[in-house]
């Protein structure tokens, strides 16, 4: 019994009385969720935060306006009643993804009494589009509640309307961009992340923890030189193992969903530049966070620990791309490092007409990050207590 | 007229922040260690400068603000001319540093960490290439050259750390703790080898507890107790007749015990 308490003592000692490791698994990981939390219930709001909603009605009636007056938001809900004669001009606009739905009631609508030819509702949508799918799938609720209640004036055959729905032609290529768009950048940043977590580490606390890193600090190469020598050799290393994941699920992904027409030759040539240029300058500041990360660290089993905190947070910025229907369109959110790349990349699956503006962003900021952890890490190599701290 | 000195520590002090275990360790309730107080001594070429002191006199850490590893809080250091404190790349330029905390990675052979070494310092290819085999030779590495550094002798393993400071044929030589776990052959080619150097016109610094290295080796001595450089000089100006250096260094350690009582 004694030797267990001494022992338990010794465990118990190693642990709180090194002051870094209770901070990091004791302190950091419950800080850590209160930000993951906190970013989640962000990013859930953005999500839920509706842009306006565009719906045109012919023959429009007070039982149905009732219905979706109460379950949609008045501020954002522009419902433009329209003649006969402009349904035309609304389905165009639909097409071309400038309006979200029109909904088109048959004349004399209320006036149905139970005979043979019954009144219809003609809903048209774009199932190209993500907010007119939404919104269509909404109004098409509306539109059975409001069946339901005049039901009750009826006997026999109770649907009081057909219900019909028309949409854009669905372009196969679009639809398939939102798939890929959905899964491949989250799977890309994950395995960019783990790929650099593998090797990272070993390359600045290993040497720090062997003792190697005074021999090399102790030649004339300046500590810059250092450090962007080690970022750009861990960079290439890191993407060259996530270039190996990338083609894996390219080519394993029509398989994996079970759709067979799933074809990556959609992309040209130069959405997949694109892609190379996102993953290029992503690489650059996953290096060089685990770089820093690595320098802070007293041995490798320290810098493991903190660089998979960072790893949860890669993880569920990278599953926004799962969830969100496209890319973001607001430019400030594409200097978030990490979410900038998986949200261009997003873009770029999708076919966003804007992308070469985030493009241009992600890359500029991420270049921009670079150089800061290349300088904040030169810093380091120049602080004694950092490299020598035992 | 006297040779211009290749070192000169100029009246460095070096203090570290203690933890609260260390400050019971030392009994004491300063936050502060002063490591090296005051500390100045020169070194010429053609010598074999000995820095001799008890564990934590502050050998080390002079030696390691000569090598720009750290840098002093106060004073300055001048090797050939440079400064540590404005010319840090220029000091490491001219010196070779070798300790027993700076080691190699194991995963190489001494052929490619010699050849990194040698590029780092700018060494030309064919230079390189000519020295690394005199001094492979000299120390019976060339038979190991292919042999990853984890899989060599703790003694070869030593060697190969020696020479691979010694890559760029620097002017100025700071070895701490020379023999320290040697087994007594390689230490014996190890002396020899820096008394070669002495004769080549290098400048050595060597720290260590040893007094009979010190008598066999060095040219002269700094004696050095807490952090303070309590005496330097030519053994034969420091020791009076009939005296040792051992029973020279424990008067002093009493003086300095007095002192601080």
């Amino acid at each position: 019994m004694k030797n267990i308490w001494t022992i338990f003592k010794k465990e118990w000692d190693r642990v709180i009385h090194d002051r870094r490791l209770v901070i990091s698994v004791m302190l950091l990981p419950g800080l850590m969720i209160f930000l993951i939390y906190s970013f989640m219930g962000g990013a859930i709001e953005s999500f839920t935060t509706e842009d306006a909603v565009n719906v045109a009605i012919l023959n429009n009636t007070t039982g149905f306006e009732a219905i979706y007056e109460v379950a949609e938001n008045p501020e954002i809900i522009q419902i433009q009643p329209i003649t006969d004669t402009e349904t035309a001009s609304y389905r165009e606009l639909v097409d071309q993804e400038e309006w979200h739905l029109v909904i088109e009631f048959s004349p004399d609508f209320d006036l149905y009494s139970g005979g043979v030819n019954k009144p219809s509702v003609t809903l048209y949508y774009n199932p190209n589009d993500p907010d007119s799918s939404s919104i269509f799938a909404r109004f098409q609720g509306y539109l059975i509640t409001y069946q339901n209640s005049l039901a009750y004036e009826l006997y026999g055959d109770t649907r009081y309307f057909i219900l019909e729905t028309t949409f854009t032609p669905v372009d196969p290529n679009q639809m398939m961009g939102l798939i890929f768009s959905s899964l491949l950048p989250m799977l890309t940043i994950m395995f960019l992340f783990s790929g650099a977590m593998s090797i990272g580490p070993e390359s600045i606390a290993g040497e720090k923890e062997r003792g190697t890193i005074a021999t090399l600090l102790v030649t004339p190469v300046k500590r810059s030189h250092i450090a962007i020598g080690k970022v750009l050799s861990l960079s290439v290393l890191s993407l060259m193992s996530s270039l190996s994941s990338f083609i894996g699920i390219i080519v394993s992904l029509p398989k994996m969903l079970a759709y067979e027409n799933l074809d990556v030759s959609i992309y040209g040539v130069g959405d997949y530049l694109m892609l190379l240029l996102v993953l290029f300058s992503t690489v650059f500041v996953i290096v060089g966070i685990i770089s820093i990360l690595s320098a802070y660290a007293k041995n490798l089993k320290e810098a493991g620990t903190l660089i998979t905190l960072i790893y949860l947070v890669v993880i569920i910025v990278s599953i926004t791309s799962f969830f969100s229907q496209g890319a973001q369109n607001n430019s400030l959110l594409y200097l978030i490092p990490i979410y900038n790349s998986v949200q261009t990349m997003t873009a770029i699956l999708s076919f966003d007409p804007a992308v070469v503006t985030y493009l241009l962003i992600t890359f500029a900021s991420n270049l921009l990050y670079t150089i800061i952890f290349i300088f904040i890490l030169n810093q380091m190599f120049e602080s004694e207590r950092i490299m020598f701290a035992k | 007229m006297k040779m211009e000195a290749a070192i000169r520590v100029m009246d460095i002090s070096k203090t570290f922040n203690l933890s609260r275990k260390q400050q019971k360790i030392e009994q004491t309730k300063s936050k502060i260690k002063v490591a090296v107080d005051g500390l100045s001594f020169d070194a010429y070429p053609n010598e074999i400068y000995g820095l001799l002191g008890p564990n934590g006199a502050g050998k080390t850490t002079t030696l390691r603000c000569i090598s720009t590893l750290i840098k002093p809080d106060k004073g300055d250091i001048m090797v050939q001319g440079k400064s540590v404190m404005r010319d840090s790349d220029g000091v490491r330029q001219a010196i070779g540093f070798l300790t027993s905390d700076m080691k190699l990675e194991e995963f190489f052979t001494p052929n490619y960490l010699f050849d990194y070494f040698s590029k780092l310092h700018g060494v030309i290819d064919s230079v390189a290439s000519k020295r690394k085999q005199a001094l492979f030779q000299k120390f019976g590495i060339d038979r190991f050259q292919e042999v990853k550094v984890g899989e060599l002798s703790s003694g070869m393993r030593q060697k190969t750390q020696l020479v691979i400071s010694l890559v760029h044929d620097p002017d100025v030589i700071i070895f701490d703790e020379p023999t320290n776990g040697l087994d007594v052959l390689t230490a014996k080619v190890v002396t020899d080898y820096l008394i070669e150097l002495k004769n080549a016109g290098k400048t050595i610094i060597v720290s260590t507890h040893i007094f009979s290295l010190v008598e066999k080796i060095c040219d002269r001595v700094g004696i050095i107790l807490n952090g303070k450089l309590k005496a330097t000089g030519c053994l034969e100006e420091l020791i009076e007749k009939g005296d040792t250096l051992e029973e020279y260094f424990f008067r002093l350690a009493r003086e300095e015990a007095g002192d601080n009582q």
